[in-house]
């Protein structure tokens, strides 16, 4: 198995733990953090695939400065939606803003 | 790889792995965060093992340093640790269907990285810092530009979310 295949199978289990989390969590700020797991999924493999292959390596590492930037824009937004949210809810579970079945 | 990168290597995906069961699993917020800042330094390991310590410092720099901060404070700020939000068992049907949801992308995915694998060189290129400065100051210069846009209309529209009108506290909830 060559060195990029095993990188990439960790990066293929960030991506399900964040996936599975995300489907699991019953609070925001879990399913927040289970999309910070995928996301770093995402740049482990960009950054493994342009090192070990003959793939611009420089191309690489900037994609992936450029989804963290864009994780930490997500981060800050997430917050501020999540914490008017729970402002106006009460809660932060994300069964109790289900207003629509009701 | 070496031997000691294989050994290397599979101490980070050991840290990775526990820190990813941790924060999913975990009944507790904080301690799911602290699973998330785990698994975030067991990838900056592997960012060192692939030869690029640029990327590993900015992982913990951004990452740990200013993600999970901002976590940390939604923690903090929703209460979510108080009601125990996660204590309760979720229902067995959401269980299967989240297991069914993550397993169809993982056997399709892992199913084409096992069975097409790329030329793949043995060891990682090195690329000096200079030539990621001459890129984002070069070629990739727009998506620099804009990455700092996005970034600073993200905080603008944090806090003008939650911005909150003076007298207004106490007026009932909007």
């Amino acid at each position: 198995m060559s060195a990029l295949t095993l990188y990439q199978i960790v990066a293929l289990i960030l991506l399900c733990a964040g996936l599975f989390g995300l489907t699991q969590r019953r609070s925001l700020v879990g399913m927040l953090i289970s999309v910070e797991l995928m996301l770093n999924g995402a740049g482990l493999s960009m950054v493994a695939a342009a090192q070990l292959t003959d793939f611009s390596a420089v191309l690489g590492q900037l994609g992936t400065l450029f989804v963290m930037g864009l994780a930490a824009a997500e981060a800050t937004l997430v917050l501020a939606m999540v914490v008017v949210v729970a402002r106006r809810f009460k809660s932060a579970k994300s069964s109790d803003i289900t207003t629509l079945k009701e | 790889m070496e031997v000691l990168a294989k050994i290397a290597f599979g101490v980070y995906t050991l840290v990775i792995l526990g820190g990813a069961v941790l924060a999913v699993s975990s009944s507790s917020l904080v301690r799911a965060l602290i699973g998330l800042i785990t698994t975030l330094i067991g990838v900056a390991g592997m960012y060192l093992l692939l030869a690029t310590p640029f990327m590993a410092f900015m992982q913990l720099l951004i990452y740990i340093g200013a993600v999970s901060v901002l976590i940390f404070f939604a923690v903090m700020l929703t209460r979510a640790e108080q009601g125990g939000d996660e204590s309760d068992k979720a229902p067995m049907k959401r269980y299967l269907y989240g297991l069914a949801a993550t397993m169809a992308p993982a056997a399709l995915l892992g199913w084409l990285v096992l069975t097409r694998p790329a030329a793949s060189v043995a060891v990682p290129v090195e690329v000096p810092i200079k030539q990621l400065g001459d890129g984002l100051l070069g070629s990739y210069f727009l998506p620099f530009e804009l990455i700092s846009v996005i970034l600073m209309v993200a905080m603008s529209g944090a806090v003008l979310l939650v911005w909150e009108k003076r007298g207004a506290k106490n007026g009932g909830d909007r």
